[in-house]
């Protein structure tokens, strides 16, 4: 499901301006589809978790690049830590059926 | 619905700056997405929220305190988090980043080969397992078998049944799942096998149990007689004398396990003529057997 610039500034509530503070912070990083700016249902989370570090913890913006960039590598640990787990399953697993 | 100004740790004539910050400091140490895996705090924030809401706006604070409304939120509270897409699909994410681990990839071990399993998968990322369900016969199961599955779209999903496999078994098919538009690496299809049962053999582990029902000059005489077994049928020696239920052991004529088969177990049953007979019945009214042959022996007190 495709979000376009518009529909993403609705539902956010964002403006035009700070959404290409945004994108130029890389803080968003929308894909694009035939030169159109095409963004997702997690890039409307993301923003909506910015609003939230600036309106209600008081992160500046120097802070939420910080934030945001220890965040992504936290969720690249959870997967790969999930993977690890899965692989430790299937392993124990095919251990199992064997014997 | 728990009391806004405990929620937020504060007293009841707290001044604006003071709810604020005390929020603030709910809000950095509970906010779902700063804790990802902690369902607890994704609770605790949500109630944090909804009394920062109340408290937050002083026309809404007096009515609360006037006992007018009560601390139940009237915002809608998020469904969903940042984190919530993040850990659904760590692959497609253009924002995950692996450099939380990446040194790990330098060392020549498991660990190495597991994460970089794990950065080949994540640029093309798998599709999901499909589950379908086999009904395989009770010899197929023992004997193996060839069995082709036709799919909702119209494919069809050639499985192998190994032999001796067992009730709820489930066999997977690496790469037969869904696959993504076309490209990336495909799910694995997850077949779960159920056996139906047969007309006359059971399975118990690796066993096969027969009930065999013979005459009686067979059981008196000795004989041998034809009984199937799961390949075929073989010629079975019954002993002179052989009671109902005496028990006849077929050995490898079982299921297949690891490093051989089990056995068929066969159970003996004599069965009269089902129709009177009159030469059988003179000659036993004349019979006698003696006092050894007393079958009610061990019911006696």
């Amino acid at each position: 499901m495709i979000i376009t610039r518009l529909e993403f500034l609705n539902r956010t509530r964002l403006d035009q301006h700070t959404l290409d503070i945004w994108i130029e912070e890389e803080w968003l990083v929308p894909e694009r589809a035939d030169s159109e700016l095409a963004f997702s249902e997690a890039d409307i989370a993301r923003a909506q978790l910015i609003s939230d570090l600036i309106a209600e913890m008081g992160v500046n913006s120097e802070g939420v690049g910080v934030i945001l960039h220890l965040l992504d590598q936290v969720h690249g640990l959870r997967s790969a830590m999930a993977h690890l787990l899965d692989s430790a399953r299937d392993q124990t697993k095919a251990t199992t059926e064997e014997s | 619905m728990k009391d806004p100004y405990e929620t937020l740790g504060v007293q009841r004539d707290a001044s604006p700056d003071d709810i604020r910050k005390a929020y603030r400091r709910l809000a950095k140490k509970l906010h779902p997405d700063l804790n990802p895996g902690n369902k607890d705090s994704e609770e605790r924030f949500k109630d944090a929220s909804l009394a920062n809401e109340l408290l937050s706006d002083p026309d809404k604070r007096k009515r609360f305190d006037a006992g007018e409304i009560d601390a139940m939120g009237t915002e809608k509270p998020r469904e969903r988090y940042y984190k919530d897409y993040a850990a659904e699909a760590p692959a497609s994410n253009s924002y995950n980043n692996r450099s939380g681990y990446a040194d790990f990839g330098d060392t020549d071990d498991l660990f190495a080969e597991l994460f970089r399993q794990q950065a080949r998968q994540s640029r093309k990322a798998p599709g999901a397992d499909l589950r379908y369900r086999l009904s395989v016969d009770f010899l197929d199961a023992v004997n193996g078998a060839s069995k082709r599955i036709t799919l909702p779209d119209g494919g069809s999903l050639d499985v192998s049944i190994p032999a001796g496999i067992q009730e709820g078994q489930t066999l997977r098919l690496r790469g037969k799942g869904a696959s993504l538009a076309g490209e990336g690496i495909a799910g694995d299809a997850l077949v779960e096998i159920s056996i139906t049962p047969h007309r006359f053999f059971t399975r118990v582990g690796d066993d096969i149990h027969l009930e065999l029902p013979i005459t009686l000059a067979e059981a008196v005489l000795g004989a041998r007689v034809k009984t199937p077994t799961s390949n075929g049928s073989v010629m079975l020696a019954i002993p002179k004398g052989s009671n109902t239920g005496a028990v006849l052991r077929l050995k490898g004529k079982g299921v297949a396990r690891r490093g051989g088969h089990g056995d068929e177990l066969i159970t003996l049953k004599v069965i009269l003529p089902l129709q009177a007979n009159a030469e059988l019945e003179a000659f036993l009214s004349t019979w006698k057997p003696g006092p050894s042959y007393d079958p009610r022996q061990e019911l006696q007190s």
